[in-house]
């Protein structure tokens, strides 16, 4: 246990002295909430469209911190870090486990900065039950899917490799989810794909929370798929690493 | 320290190590090789980062599969890839390990390793502004900060200038002297041949020859004669003269009495149609024996980038 909170210091402070890439990150949700949410003239269920998108930028948010997360373990794959540490006698899983967790905070304190703006621009929350929730879905979330971006790193030779899968499942997945416009509007052949798309659990799940209402089945989809992707995840770092 | 009974390691088709033979006390062992012959695979093999394919290791009386996590406790391994933490400071690189490894009393510690590494004045700066010399130390801070019985060194100067080498190879020897096991890979022979107690030269996975430099040489002879030819070398048969190898025009011999047998040569090369441009005697390197121990010069291996970045950085 304490092997993770060391290999989680170690990020942390590489990332917080690359004040370059802590701003980077945040731009981008930024824009969609600012450009997209605050400008498109639409209406869906009774609100405007920036209380209608915020759960889905949160999502995002959390979606593209952790894909973006995997490049870690490919630079300590490619630069000799992970040798070096897989020779130590800390239990090995501890750095997988460490990634996870750190890339997962990561993507919780830049979603908390989007929730902020969100806030300022008059999205409006229930109760702090409904925070604490929609902190959690977040959570599972980001454990979820940088699970994925770990073990697709762990998998694939180097950065550019990784780069591509990163791009080729980042946009698709958002785009394909419930982000961006209830289900009852979209084409039908969308509609399978949003339905079926575990990044619209958690907007879903998140969205619910919003509008004041306690999902539990949502939250407990979450948690088995994360649980599943989880010890597909731990098996491939086994498998990797001896 | 280091035992290895027929370990064998095969990637599908190519056997990388074949069947290698060690037995490793307290000494510098240093264990060299053309590209792509196994040494890096004999290491993380011993390093229990890869599964051997048959034969047993032993480090330290545990065996690498069954007690990995007890020879993980007994060693430290410096991979080729200076990989430090350039945002982090040096203090920060050498508490990471401490703090992994579990050190007691470990601020103590760190300041010791640091200070013995002369590292001190620096320690607080971030190791983007650390030369590779220093990023060499660095790693081997982290390396010594938790008192490993054996130190496995992959290639430990590549990429550094004279006096960075010399500093390393300072602070291996006195490690060995308090008792340290080293294990290590190298291309510079004459390294090997200056800090080495022995070395064990591997050839497509087997071990062609092992003994200690001076005893290597010995087996070369006591002269080598290096002749400039131009032609094409047609063998000879003299006494008291054995052909080593020849490259680009470049003979070598081994022979029992030098200023005898120069003109000898001379005379036999001239015979055969050869353009002799120039003969030199000299004692024989560690060159030497690599040479002729080596089956090709011809460095079929894939080009390693990460080895080309570690000499890139090193230069900056």
């Amino acid at each position: 246990m304490n092997g993770v909170l060391y290999f989680i210091e170690r990020d942390l402070t590489k990332w917080t002295r690359s004040k370059i890439s802590v701003i980077a990150s945040l731009v981008m949700p930024a824009a969609w909430l600012i450009f997209v949410g605050l400008a498109l003239p639409v209406k869906f269920n009774n609100t405007n469209y920036i209380n209608y998108i915020t759960p889905g930028i949160l999502v995002m948010t959390m979606l593209f911190a952790s894909l973006a997360g995997g490049s870690l373990l490919i630079f300590d794959k490619m630069l000799g870090f992970l040798n070096k540490f897989l020779a130590l006698p800390t239990p090995r899983e501890s750095i997988l486990f460490g990634k996870i967790l750190f890339i997962t905070f990561r993507g919780i304190i830049q979603s908390t900065i989007i929730l902020i703006l969100a806030l300022v621009l008059g999205v409006k929350i229930y109760s702090l039950t409904s925070i604490f929730l929609i902190y959690l879905v977040l959570f599972i979330f980001g454990i979820l899917f940088s699970s994925i971006s770990t073990t697709i790193a762990l998998v694939v030779d180097d950065h550019d490799g990784y780069a591509a899968v990163n791009s080729m499942i980042s946009m698709p997945l958002f785009f394909t989810s419930s982000a961006l416009m209830p289900y009852e509007l979209m084409p039908s052949w969308l509609r399978i794909l949003a339905s079926l798309n575990p990044v619209s659990y958690a907007i879903d799940t998140a969205r619910a929370l919003f509008a004041g209402n306690i999902p539990l089945n949502g939250i407990l989809e979450l948690i088995v798929i994360t649980v599943v992707v989880l010890v597909i995840s731990v098996y491939t770092f086994r498998r990797a690493t001896v | 320290m280091i035992e290895t009974n027929n370990l064998t390691k095969n990637f599908e088709k190519l056997c990388a190590v074949d069947n290698l033979n060690l037995k490793i006390e307290n000494e510098i062992f240093g264990l060299l090789g053309p590209n792509g012959a196994g040494k890096s695979t004999s290491v993380l093999m011993l390093t229990t980062l890869l599964k051997p394919s048959s034969g047993e290791a032993r480090v330290c009386g545990y065996d690498v599969i069954k007690d990995a996590k007890k020879v993980r406790d007994a060693i430290s391994y410096v991979p080729q890839g200076m990989a430090v933490d350039i945002k982090l400071t040096g203090y920060e690189n050498v508490m990471l390990y401490a703090k992994l490894y579990g050190v007691p009393d470990r601020k103590r510690k760190v300041d010791e390793v640091i200070g013995l590494l002369g590292l001190n004045e620096r320690k607080d700066e971030p190791v983007k502004n650390y030369s590779g010399g220093m990023r060499r130390r660095l790693e081997l801070a982290q390396a010594l900060v938790h008192e490993p019985e054996v130190l496995f060194l992959d290639e430990p100067t590549l990429g550094l200038d004279v006096a960075g080498r010399r500093q390393i190879w300072e602070h291996i020897s006195s490690l060995k002297k308090k008792g340290m096991t080293i294990f290590m890979t190298t291309h510079y022979m004459d390294e090997a041949d200056e800090f080495c107690d022995r070395v064990a030269i591997i050839d497509k996975g087997r071990i062609a020859a092992m003994d200690s430099p001076a005893k290597l040489k010995n087996m070369i002879g006591k002269n080598v004669i290096t002749a400039n030819v131009k032609g094409e070398f047609k063998g000879l048969n003299i006494d008291g003269i054995k052909f080593l190898s020849s490259e680009n025009g470049e003979l070598k011999f081994k022979v029992e009495n030098g200023s005898e047998a120069l003109p000898v040569l001379s005379e036999a090369l001239t015979k055969q149609g050869l353009n002799v441009h120039a003969l030199s005697l000299r004692e024989p390197s560690m060159d030497d024996v690599f040479m002729q121990n080596v089956s090709t010069t011809d460095d079929k291996t894939k080009f390693d980038s990460t080895k080309f970045r570690t000499m890139l950085r090193g230069m900056k």
